[in-house]
């Protein structure tokens, strides 16, 4: 079995925006381990955004408040760190792609990030065709922001935090703005990004049900707390999940509703597919 | 204020002044500029306006060129009348009309055939700090991001019954304050968005910040800027020590 490391733990932690009375993220204890793909959910407003903030530094170094505990990211705290140092460790997405490209081209894009850190011409050359290969954009490299489609914004986007070649990647509801089928296809890109390159993902989403053949852990927020946190299929099945706003994907609402109802199921089946599969099994079995 | 777009807008086309560094490019149009601020004779104007003109040509953008001077005909009329009217005499009143015309198109050939891309390129090559390049390029890229904010505000608030081509010219600017308000709203909004983001790319990571690109003079960049400089002295000689 292969040794899991600490990459990111939050220590008793706790923040409040100055201006604010009551804090935003109340007594938070999380420890994410390298290699995971942590789903972050939770109502609007319960500190989801906060919490990632935190994690690359934007607080406490761009926004002010009351700074209680300790964050600390690849073995250091955050707080002795600037946000430009922890780029290179923590690539943070944000939610609207187009905020994220400065550039006039996605070339260009890109090669900001890399000319910020100083590398030299020869090394920008290789993370640059790496970095469109591993995101299959090289047919957009000296494309315009404004010819490009949100999906494809998207991917640009990701390319300038990856080509940083950061341990963690913060996605924050990367996929409000994109089509259903826009949007798996960016989940299988994230899966790929997760198990290739073994890139500790943390993705805030509300389409739970994109993400649960994706992720390995779930952790569940509400009103600046974690109420769950744990292994995705343990924190799934609990039937007190849609009392903190979380939209339970239907295929488990089902399950549970079923379970109430009196039906015993040996195993929590994640996807539409599988679940079908053992209906109709026990369908034939009554025949 | 559109007329002025029209000869200042780069459009995306290929021509033998199109393809040259852009700080050839910059040198022709600044030199251009220079010689009609200092010209003052009819004949010098004859020259300097066949030769921006020729130029016009080459790069094949003369009829966004003259639409440019048709549109600051009004201008340039301007300019003539009144100089007639404090008393300048005609041949100066006319030789100022066309020095306005020959700075306008002047420094038109080098936006119209450069695009902002280039411009970056010629701004990093003269060394000018990266915080005052960066705020040039973002507030070109983000031109049509906020046109289309405004289309949508525009939209939205005529949903809701505004009607902005509506009474008198003061009422009319009064129409314009709810949409205003919004689009500034969002751009700050806007703003800070790309305040977190570029700070998440290490902007300002280290004070040896690397430049990927770097402009190299051709072969016809060396001839082109050769032959430029020579007909400018040939210019100046003629002008100003031959008296012609």
């Amino acid at each position: 079995m292969e040794t899991l490391t600490e990459i990111i733990r939050f220590i008793n932690f706790s923040f409040s925006y100055s201006g604010s009375n009551s804090p935003i993220l109340k007594n938070i204890n999380l420890l994410i381990e390298e290699g995971d793909f942590v789903l972050l959910v939770g109502p609007s407003g319960c500190g989801k955004s906060t919490l990632l903030r935190c994690i690359n530094g934007l607080i406490p170094h761009l926004y002010n408040g009351v700074y209680e505990g300790e964050v600390i990211v690849d073995g250091e705290p955050v707080k002795n760190k600037s946000v430009n140092e922890l780029a290179t460790k923590v690539g943070f997405v944000f939610q609207n792609p187009e905020n994220q490209i400065f550039m006039f081209s996605v070339e260009k894009d890109i090669v900001f990030g890399l000319e910020n850190i100083g590398l030299d011409k020869t090394e920008i050359d290789d993370r640059l065709s790496w970095v469109l290969r591993a995101l299959d954009i090289e047919h957009l490299r000296y494309k315009p922001p404004y010819e490009l489609s949100d999906g494809q914004k998207q991917r640009v986007a990701i390319a300038g935090v990856l080509a940083m070649k950061p341990k963690i990647l913060i996605l924050d509801e990367p996929t409000s703005l994109l089509d259903p089928r826009t949007a798996l296809e960016f989940i299988s890109l994230l899966k790929e990004l997760n198990r290739k390159f073994g890139l500790t993902i943390i993705a805030v989403e509300h389409r739970i049900d994109l993400l649960t053949n994706v992720a390995n852990r779930m952790v569940v927020m509400d009103k600046g707390e974690i109420v769950f946190n744990g292994c995705l299929k343990d924190v799934i099945e609990n039937k007190n999940l849609n009392l903190h706003g979380v939209n339970v994907p239907p295929v488990i609402a089902l399950q549970n509703y079923l379970r109430n109802e009196g039906f015993i199921f040996d195993a929590f089946y994640l996807n539409v597919k599988e679940f079908s599969k053992e209906i109709k099994r026990r369908l034939l079995e009554i025949d | 204020m559109f007329w002025l777009a029209e000869g200042l807008v780069y459009r995306r086309q290929e021509s033998i002044i199109h393809s040259l560094d852009p700080r050839v490019k910059l040198i022709i149009s600044f030199s251009l500029f220079i010689l009609s601020l200092f010209s003052s004779t009819i004949f010098e104007f004859i020259i300097l306006l066949s030769a921006i003109f020729l130029l016009g040509v080459l790069s094949k953008v003369l009829r966004r060129m003259i639409k440019t001077i048709t549109f600051s005909l009004t201008f340039v009329i301007m300019i003539f009348v009144i100089n007639l009217l404090v008393g300048y005499d005609l041949i100066f009143s006319i030789v100022i009309s066309l020095r306005f015309i020959a700075i306008i198109s002047s420094s038109s050939i080098f936006f119209l055939t450069s695009s902002p891309d280039e411009l970056d390129l010629v701004m990093r090559s003269l060394h000018l700090p990266y915080d005052l390049i960066f705020a040039f390029v973002t507030a070109v890229r983000f031109v049509p991001v906020i046109l289309l904010d405004a289309i949508q505000i525009i939209d939205s608030q005529r949903s809701r019954g505004l009607e902005i081509e509506k009474g008198n010219i003061f009422k009319r600017i009064r129409n314009y304050i709810p949409i205003l308000i919004p689009l500034i709203v969002q751009s700050i909004i806007r703003s800070e968005e790309l305040a977190e983001a570029m700070e998440s790319r290490a902007y300002g990571f280290s004070k040896k910040r690397t430049s990927y690109y770097t402009l190299h003079f051709k072969m016809k960049d060396y001839l082109i800027l050769c032959l430029h400089l020579m007909l400018v002295v040939l210019f100046i000689l003629l002008v100003y020590f031959l008296h012609l």
